[in-house]
């Protein structure tokens, strides 16, 4: 078969953007896991509730994307601080179970509650840009999608900034890197897990809300992507955030690629496979280094 | 005739740091021996390695022969070295009496089929084995709480429970974890009364402590560890003369050695 | 006084089908009774043995596939299905089982998760064999002798026979001197194998026993259902037995069948919403970790413990 290439050139680039929206949601699950050492089950549904305060605030300010898109970013970051301060604060030292129970059940109310009042119908997103988009010769691009990828971009460009500049950033990587040297230094761990928690889910309601206007929005979109992340987090190294970001670019790749030639779904079944693998070769991998709780 | 226990060259490193550096000592059948040494001297890491739960680097350990060194830690407990803890462990939300009816040994006949089936040979085993855990409960003098869940005990008696269930398997040897530390100070003399008891009945001890009056008192021979090494062994009375182990446990000098009122 | 209330129970059950025609109550009370048995399943696993294993969501859904498959393409019996649902997880049981048992309890988990998740996709994509997303209708009724259990009432009787055998083995089982170790074994490990317990084989051995007791459920609820497709794999199925735990109190027997029995059946009665009954689900759940993270029969040992505490002082 014959690869048309402005047709490939066209994937390429959708799946580029397709991996760095996914990359947002693992980075900011492989955050949480590394500073609070629990895995967030409820962490799917904050891109679904990125993608739905797009969906809610686009038509208050008539269909303008960039104040939607920042208000549904600082929406998502005020529901991560109310995750954190009601249930995620509370969790004690090796509750590892406990902190999946609960995040269950987090994303079981969230999950469910949306589709009892706004039912399990996918919508369509619409904003100012409509279906306009980027010609570049034969490939094309809709703007919306341009500027996922672009602010998942300048999102990663922050987080850097955040981890290396920041004293809070740096915290956030001491306490992830070796909890006890970090508390005799000061460090407050119930602190720095609050804004672990809040960056995470500002990255994750991000990721949402770009999708909103690309992809359907519907309750259930955060729990089919959040299986994804999970293996994406896994592969990259758990609480590794760079082998999460390029797994995940990866997946946006092969996704795109094979998606446009072939059955998508088996290279999924590949992706979680892989990860068994990893996981019998070297089960406790980045797992090891414990005791990163939040006390 | 073999020691009951023989270490020789034991050594355990972490990340290049010398905790256990090639140590050697035996202890003989129907003794109480001592270990003491300064925090961080290695007897913790020592005794993970004899009862298996750290892998030592090298160096053997022996009990009545046989190399136990590469065995995991039930397995050493079949071969009748048992330890207790000294973060003090139980089974909180057994009763005593279930507590000590965990203990693997005492069973060892029974199949799981058996324990499944409740078969005339499970239900006769587990006769006997409730009778010696009541008795050995009493024994450790905590007969009044045989049915309430281990959660009430204070933390000394914790220690007696932990002591009883060590009991339970009629170890060889039983290496005790500091026994007597947080424990309050008028209770310390029955635990002790209780150890020789059971010393008079047959079973060994190796003892870690901090406590040396605790030691002195009790034991027939003592060892003392400082940095990984075995600095001196010998009789209490022998050992509480030697100027090396008054400086490094004691932290003091030859030019002090009748300031020794612990030892009296 | 408990075997007043089990006898009274049983006889309540039993005769359910001759009290009421409706085959919508009879309906729920199938659903409950399976549900109750794979909780109870789950409970063996992570409130015996402390391993939280999302992997019984697989066993589940591999017993209904492998059930199916075994009439449908083997052309078998309902009965001779309901062996292949029971030994194929059990088999896959050890497979996982024996690895991961070994490793953190971190690692347990992320890997019958991921276990689940891949089940569902190659259920999803192996068509030739499952039929994909359409599923396999039209199983058969179950027949014995003769005589054929069409009706729902018939069926009844053998779901309720499979529960109170299967509640029953996992009762013996749990009190036996197997389940004491593995609630020692849960409580502090260290402290059991001092005490000469190797631990792998009891885990594994619970492991692999709910795997095959929630594999027969879930062959038995498919053919209820009289189709299997991959929705028997959502992730809903494990909800539902994990809040029946959680709530009964994991690793209390009597805890969580009752639980089971009634937190099934109550929403259904009361006709809510299904997305109306998760939220509430989800909101026990939470409620549940934070108030009493040992469950209702936790809750009672700990006010237990403090009465005797209290009268020691």
């Amino acid at each position: 078969m014959a690869i048309d290439s402005a047709y490939l050139i066209q994937l390429t680039l959708n799946g580029l953007i397709l991996g760095s929206l996914y990359a947002l949601i693992a980075v900011g699950l492989a955050l949480v896991f590394g500073v609070l050492e629990i895995i967030n089950f409820a962490h799917g549904e904050f891109l679904m509730l990125g993608a739905f305060a797009m969906a809610f605030l686009l038509p208050v300010f008539g269909l303008q994307y960039w104040p939607a898109i920042v208000m549904a970013v600082i929406a998502s970051a005020a529901a991560g601080l109310v995750l954190f301060e009601l249930f995620l604060a509370r969790l004690r030292q090796s509750e590892f179970e406990r902190s999946i129970l609960i995040t269950i059940g987090v994303s079981m109310i969230l999950l469910y509650g949306m589709q009892y009042f706004f039912s399990a119908t996918p919508r369509l997103v619409d904003t100012n840009f409509g279906f306009a988009g980027l010609d570049m010769g034969t490939v094309r691009i809709t703007w919306t999608r341009v500027l996922g990828g672009a602010e998942a971009l300048a999102a990663f460009a922050a987080l850097y900034a955040i981890l290396n500049f920041t004293q809070f950033g740096r915290a956030m990587r001491a306490i992830a890197q070796n909890r006890e040297a970090a508390l005799m230094v000061g460090i407050k761990p119930k602190q720095v897990a609050r804004n672990a928690v809040v960056v995470a889910t500002a990255l994750c309601g991000l990721a949402g809300a770009a999708l909103a206007p690309i992809q359907n929005v519907e309750p259930a979109m955060g729990q089919s992507v959040i299986f994804k992340a999970f293996a994406l987090v896994i592969i990259g190294g758990l609480g590794n955030m760079l082998g999460a970001v390029a797994a995940a670019l990866l997946l946006g790749l092969a996704e795109s690629w094979i998606g446009g030639f072939f059955n998508i779904a088996w290279q999924e079944v590949g992706v979680f496979a892989i990860m068994i693998v990893v996981l019998m070769l070297r089960p406790d991998g980045i797992l090891q280094r414990g005791r990163m709780r939040v006390q | 005739m073999t020691a009951l226990l023989e270490v020789s060259g034991l050594a355990k490193a972490f990340s290049g740091v010398h905790a256990v550096d090639g140590v050697s000592f035996a202890i003989e059948a129907g003794t109480i021996t001592g270990l003491i040494g300064p925090n961080g001297s290695g007897k913790s890491t020592m005794i993970d390695c004899i009862s298996g739960f750290l892998q030592s680097d090298a160096g053997s350990v022996r009990l009545s022969g046989t190399d136990i060194s590469a065995l995991a830690p039930q397995e050493i407990a079949h071969f009748g070295l048992v330890r207790t803890f000294q973060s003090v462990r139980a089974y909180d939300h057994f009763s005593l009496l279930d507590n000590l009816l965990v203990v693997a040994a005492p069973f060892a006949e029974v199949t799981w089929l058996d324990a499944f089936l409740r078969s005339p040979k499970y239900r006769a085993v587990r006769r006997r084995v409730e009778e010696r855990a009541r008795d050995l409960i009493a024994f450790v003098g905590l007969a009044g709480h045989i049915e309430a869940p281990a959660a009430i005990l204070s933390y000394g008696q914790k220690k007696l429970l932990a002591l009883a269930a060590a009991l339970m398997s009629r170890p060889k040897l039983i290496v005790l974890d500091e026994p007597v530390a947080g424990v309050n100070p008028s209770r310390i003399n029955g635990i002790a009364d209780i150890l020789r008891r059971a010393n008079a009945d047959g079973t060994s001890f190796l003892i870690v402590e901090h406590n040396v009056d605790f030691i002195s008192s009790l034991c027939d021979h003592v060892i003392v560890f400082d940095q990984g090494r075995k600095l001196a062994e010998g009789p209490p009375q022998e050992i509480h003369r030697d100027p090396r182990v008054l400086d490094a446990y004691l932290g003091i000098g030859e030019s002090t050695p009748a300031r020794l009122p612990v030892m009296s | 006084m408990k075997r007043l209330a089990l006898g009274a129970g049983i006889a309540a059950l039993a005769a359910l089908p001759l009290v009421t025609a409706s085959n919508y109550l009879i309906g729920i009370t199938i659903s409950g009774l399976l549900y109750t048995v794979a909780a109870a399943a789950l409970n063996l696993v992570y409130g015996y043995a402390g391993l939280l294993s999302f992997a019984q969501l697989a066993f589940w859904g591999i017993g209904g596939y492998g059930a199916a498959l075994t009439v449908m393409s083997l052309g078998g019996s309902f009965w001779s299905g309901l062996i292949v649902a029971g030994l194929v997880p059990a088999i896959l049981g050890i497979v996982i089982g024996l690895p991961t048992l070994r490793t953190k309890r971190h690692a347990f988990v992320i890997v019958t998760l991921t276990f689940s998740l891949l089940t569902d996709l190659v259920v999803r994509n192996w068509v030739d064999l499952t039929h994909g997303p359409l599923g396999i209708p039209g199983l058969p009724v179950p027949t014995l002798l003769g005589f054929d259990f069409g009706t729902p009432a018939r069926f009844y009787y053998i779901v309720l026979g499979f529960t109170a055998l299967a509640l029953a083995f996992l009762y013996v089982f749990g009190t036996s001197r197997i389940g004491h170790i593995l609630k020692a074994i849960k409580q502090n490990e260290v402290l059991a194998q001092s005490q000469g317990i190797a631990p792998l084989p009891y885990k594994l051995a619970a492991f692999v026993i709910g795997a095959a007791v929630t594999g027969i459920a879930g062959g038995v609820f498919v053919f209820y259902l009289k189709i299997v497709d991959p929705t028997i794999l959502d992730f809903y199925y494990m909800q539902t037995f994990l809040i029946v735990v959680i709530i009964g109190g994991a690793g209390s027997f009597w805890g969580v069948v009752g639980v089971g029995l009634v937190m099934v059946a109550l929403p259904e009665a009361l006709r809510f919403s299904d997305d109306l009954r998760m939220v509430i689900y989800g909101a026990i759940l939470v409620v549940a970790m934070l108030a009493m993270p040992q469950g209702i029969a936790g809750w009672f040992e700990q006010r237990r413990v403090s009465a005797l505490r209290a009268a020691l002082k």
